[in-house]
């Protein structure tokens, strides 16, 4: 079991009650859609697993470690198992690509030769080796999608997280997304995506996970975006 | 070492990011030890004169260098006639300069100036039977100042009064002037290494995100932080390089303490303190700005 939540329950310090009564298991190598209205919980639910924030109550392990009773110390070693890609890609504009691609692994200590060769790799992945050198601004939004995928990708995470991957992008540009996310989940990572994409969910009938109102109405193996 | 590498990298990319910011903040810094190093010295230099001062001797004639040994020597008996003292001493210019490098050679912190023009005086030293007539005795021979034989006098007892006083005053004016100084200091390395972190948010979140410990977020501002303050001290050793020799010399003019100065050990204590103290006010205004900004 990689990922469990048991009783997980979120209500933010204004009121609003973004979870609940959350019990879910993920194995290894598993491919996730997270579907429901906005609103329903799904960023929510990604922040916990990274321990952005924490449950107001109920219990978050991952790969054996309590998230909610882990030392303040120990946070920075539990997200280094697990790659985010942010819906706004948080890509730093003064930084080339590679240089946003590398800096994952330059803030969490690696030596030269590793953020090197790992950034290599990781371009290589998104196929993004020939823009190495351009600065954000210079991308499209799927070649900016790639570069977030990379970063996300480069220090080898057990699990990926993709909140609304496909946001802003046209139908060609989503559908090489998601070829490169299955080859992610080729490679024995474990992928937990949000969406909004109907047509993508339907196309790819992985284990779909409804919310609505922060509570799970659907949990289904081979799933549809609508039941 | 990469890790130092890379925090030094960024704290110094850090310092020129905001270089009007950084150089304000350098520049207080720099006035603050200035103050501090004044202080220091002024009050090492004063206790030193204390220390020369109090000898034995309750009363010192300073002779003219030209006064007639047969004056001086009626002087003396005079002197010796009155009830109220007890001994009198006739001391060279030469047995005066032999003292005084013995002193020096006893104290470590100061070292003798390039004497080879004698500026000491002849004296006669009174030692008086009780001190209650050292006023009396000053007194009478105060009058003959100025006529031919006696140059000068001093009074041991008055001068380390109010040489004490000057140091006393010194040191606690120069306390509060100090302490003042070193909250203005470490606000404004606290607001420039908070400017410094709030330029850089962006990166910080994402560092966090990705897994970057807290202390490899914190350590590149703290060093930036002590960057601020190391430069300070830098600016204020050159200053005082700069007008040491001159404010020295002035200072001994006005000490009448010919020539004694501050020894060479003394400067570089001083200026490793200086170092030192400028690392530990940016490293802990620093520390402080990131505890209370980069909190959670
Ligand atoms: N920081 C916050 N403080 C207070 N309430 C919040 C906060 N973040 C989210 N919420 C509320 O929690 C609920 C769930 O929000 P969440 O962002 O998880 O939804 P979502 O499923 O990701 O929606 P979307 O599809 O629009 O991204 C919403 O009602 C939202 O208003
Ligand atoms: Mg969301």
């Amino acid at each position: 079991m990689l990922i469990a939540l048991d009783d997980v329950s979120k209500q933010y310090p204004n009121g609003t009650e973004a979870l609940r009564d959350i019990d879910l298991r993920i194995d290894a190598g598993e491919f996730v859609f997270i579907v429901g209205s906005s609103g329903a919980g799904k960023s929510t639910l990604n922040r916990l697993l990274i321990r952005e924030e924490l449950p107001s109550s109920g219990s978050v392990v991952i790969d054996g470690t309590d998230v909610v009773r882990m030392k303040r110390s120990q946070v920075p070693f539990l997200r280094r198992k697990i790659g985010v890609v942010f819906q706004d890609f948080k890509l730093l504009p003064n930084k080339t690509v590679a240089e946003n691609v590398a800096f994952a692994l330059i803030v969490t200590d690696h030596p030269a030769r590793a953020v090197r060769e790992e950034t290599e790799r990781a371009l290589a992945l998104v196929n993004l080796t020939q823009r190495r050198t351009h600065f954000p601004r210079e991308l499209s939004g799927g070649e900016q999608q790639r570069t977030a995928i990379a970063r996300a990708l480069v220090n080898r995470p057990r699990i990926l997280i993709a909140d609304e991957p496909t946001g802003n992008l046209d139908p060609v540009t989503t559908w090489e997304i998601i070829k490169l996310l299955i080859r992610v989940r080729e490679l024995g990572t474990t992928l937990l995506i949000s969406t909004h994409n109907a047509e993508i969910v339907n196309a790819l009938r992985q284990r779909v996970l409804h919310l609505d109102h922060g509570a799970i109405v659907r949990d289904e193996r081979q799933g549809r975006y609508a039941a | 070492m990469r890790r130092i590498g890379y925090v030094v990298a960024a704290a110094w990319q850090g310092f020129w990011r905001n270089p009007v910011m950084s150089v304000a903040s350098t520049l207080t810094v720099a006035v603050m030890l200035l103050l501090f190093a004044f202080f220091v010295m002024t009050d090492r230099g004063l206790q030193a004169a204390v220390g020369i001062l109090e000898s034995k001797v309750e009363l010192v004639v300073y002779l003219e260098d030209d006064a007639k040994p047969t004056d001086v020597l009626e002087l003396r008996r005079r002197i010796e006639n009155d009830p109220a003292v007890e001994a009198v001493a006739y001391i060279s210019k030469e047995q005066a300069l032999e003292r005084l490098k013995e002193i020096a050679r006893r104290r470590p912190e100061l070292a003798l100036e390039d004497v080879t023009t004698n500026p000491l005086p002849n004296s006669l030293e009174v030692k008086l039977a009780s001190a209650q007539e050292t006023r009396r005795v000053s007194g009478m021979l105060r009058e003959e100042v100025g006529k031919g034989v006696i140059y000068d006098l001093v009074d041991n007892p008055t001068v380390v009064d109010k040489l004490l006083t000057i140091t006393r005053v010194l040191s606690i004016g120069g306390l509060a002037v100090l302490g003042m100084m070193l909250f203005v200091a470490l606000f404004v390395i606290v607001n420039t290494i908070r400017i410094a972190v709030h330029a850089r948010r962006d990166e910080i979140e994402i560092m966090k995100l990705v897994g970057a410990t807290d202390w490899f977020v914190r350590w590149p501002f703290i060093v930036e932080g002590m960057l601020v303050g190391v430069f300070g001290a830098i600016v204020a050793l050159a200053a005082i390089a700069a007008v040491a020799g001159p404010v020295a010399s002035s200072l001994v003019g006005f000490l009448d303490i010919v020539p004694v100065s501050l020894g060479p050990n003394f400067i570089a204590q001083l200026a490793a303190g200086l170092i030192g103290f400028a690392l530990l006010v940016g490293g802990a205004g620093a520390t402080f700005s990131v505890r209370t900004h980069l909190a959670k």
